[in-house]
């Protein structure tokens, strides 16, 4: 007896649609981007030059320097540890875990994925035009930003976390406010951490960039140098910018590391 | 004390209860057997409003509380943390951010009624099934429940436990609650339970 084979499925016509789809796309972006291989081989005298004048660092803007860093540190931490409240807030409302009317799910989602799209760097040029330039312009820009990737992140964590415990509350009777605190949170503790101290490690590298808008620490240092052509100060600055970002990251990764998360 | 009637239940066309009725006076033992998909954790289930019945009536006389197979505990609290979390339906929210005094106090005895006064503050994850089940029921105690119902509460344990955990249940029936339990192990149902519910499946 022969048996039926199944008909061979793959590719099928929708995987050679997509696949001429993504090349047309690629070479548009590759036209757009003016991409250029030949350019870079070209201009590497450019390059040159610039990197002789960098090199040697001058070292004497360290101070000021590290000073500096410890500024850009600052408004990482200001931004992470300020959007934590609404950052809890809409994750609450947002995770299906938590929230169980869909409105409510839908309207913490919207405000939370408006202030994921829009860049900190853009709320930072905003909020520079409230306070001034300045560091407290970057701290704001954080809140406002990073309320909304980490709400989303908290929220997703949430979802995630085991129904069991939620639903032997309920049938004691728990309200949903109550569930939330006394099984979703404490089962999620260890996630939300670990995600917290990923985005202190983002927001301190993101409030580098926004120095160079304006909003004071290194990345206000970095800009200046480059106004005034002095590239081996930028380098010093360049330096402990590197040293900053590997502290912070590995720190991070040694508690998310203990953590578990 | 619990008394359902007519109970009907399907799930995307098939049906898995179809006019359940069954009655449980205080201080009874019931066991419930019969083969998987017969419906018994859903009518256990929708006792306690974790499934709505499409059909039948269901009454409590009080407050009915539920012991899952997977015991649902939280992991990284504390024994008494997850036991004082039974008390909540009777809490206001301002009071249940931490639990008072006299909930503790309230918790601590259903613990020792469980025979685990000596692991309160033991995080729950390092406890042992059997404990954690027991932590469990001392939750269901804490809720101040007539009617205890037990999904598979043994299924999980090493044959020790389980014996340790059907006991327990058994001395909770003979102090006056109502308890009905879903086993798959008959002997253990015919060694302890006051009286045996065979449940058929649903072709």
């Amino acid at each position: 007896m022969t048996m039926a084979v199944p008909k061979r499925r793959w590719p099928s016509s929708t995987v050679w649609i997509v696949a001429a789809v993504a090349v047309v796309v690629h070479v548009l972006a590759w036209q757009a981007t003016e991409f250029s291989p030949a350019a870079l081989i070209a201009g590497w005298e450019g390059m040159a030059d610039f990197l002789a004048e960098s090199l040697p660092p001058d070292l004497s803007v360290l101070g000021k320097s590290l000073e500096a860093a410890v500024t850009t540190l600052y408004i990482g931490l200001l931004g992470t540890t300020f959007s934590i409240p609404f950052a809890l807030l809409l994750a609450l409302l947002a995770s299906r875990a938590t929230t169980s009317a869909a409105w409510a799910q839908q309207a913490a989602r919207a405000v939370l994925s408006f202030l994921r799209s829009v860049p900190d760097v853009v709320f930072a040029l905003i909020f520079v035009t409230a306070v001034g330039l300045g560091p407290f312009a970057g701290v704001l820009a954080l809140v406002f930003h990073n309320t909304g990737v980490m709400g989303k992140l908290w929220a997703e964590a949430m979802d995630e976390s085991d129904r069991g415990p939620r639903d032997a509350l309920r049938v004691t009777g728990a309200s949903g406010p109550q569930i939330a605190l006394h099984a979703v949170l404490p089962t999620v503790m260890p996630s939300l951490a670990g995600l917290l101290l990923y985005r202190l490690d983002v927001n301190v590298r993101s409030s580098l960039v926004l120095g160079l808008v304006g909003a004071g620490g290194i990345g206000f240092l970095i800009n200046q140098s480059i106004k005034l052509f002095r590239f081996d100060e930028m380098v010093t600055h360049i330096l402990v910018v590197l040293l900053l970002v590997v502290v912070v990251d590995q720190a991070s990764g040694f508690v998310r590391k203990r953590l578990g998360a | 004390m619990l008394a359902i009637r007519g109970l009907r239940k399907t799930f995307g066309g098939r049906t898995v209860l179809d006019g359940f009725d069954l009655t449980v006076e205080a201080g009874e033992f019931v066991a419930l057997l019969g083969p998987n998909g017969s419906g018994k954790s859903t009518a256990l289930r929708c006792v306690v409003g974790l499934e709505t019945p499409d059909g039948g009536s269901v009454s409590v006389d009080g407050n009915a509380a539920m012991v899952f197979q997977k015991i649902h505990l939280v992991g990284r609290r504390t024994a008494l943390d997850n036991v004082c979390s039974g008390a909540l339906g009777r809490l206001p929210l301002h009071r249940s951010v931490f639990f008072g005094q006299d909930v503790r106090e309230e918790a601590v005895r259903c613990l020792d009624r469980v025979g685990l006064a000596d692991r309160v503050l033991e995080r729950c994850a390092r406890l042992s099934g059997g404990q954690q089940q027991r932590v469990a029921i001392a939750r269901a105690l804490c809720q101040r429940a007539n009617v205890i119902l037990a999904d598979e509460p043994v299924s999980a344990l090493d044959p020790q436990a389980a014996v340790q955990v059907m006991e327990l249940l058994v001395e909770l029936a003979n102090d006056g609650l109502a308890v009905v339990a879903v086993l798959h192990q008959p002997e253990l149902a015919r060694t302890y339970a006051h009286r045996i519910v065979e449940m058929g499946a649903f072709a």
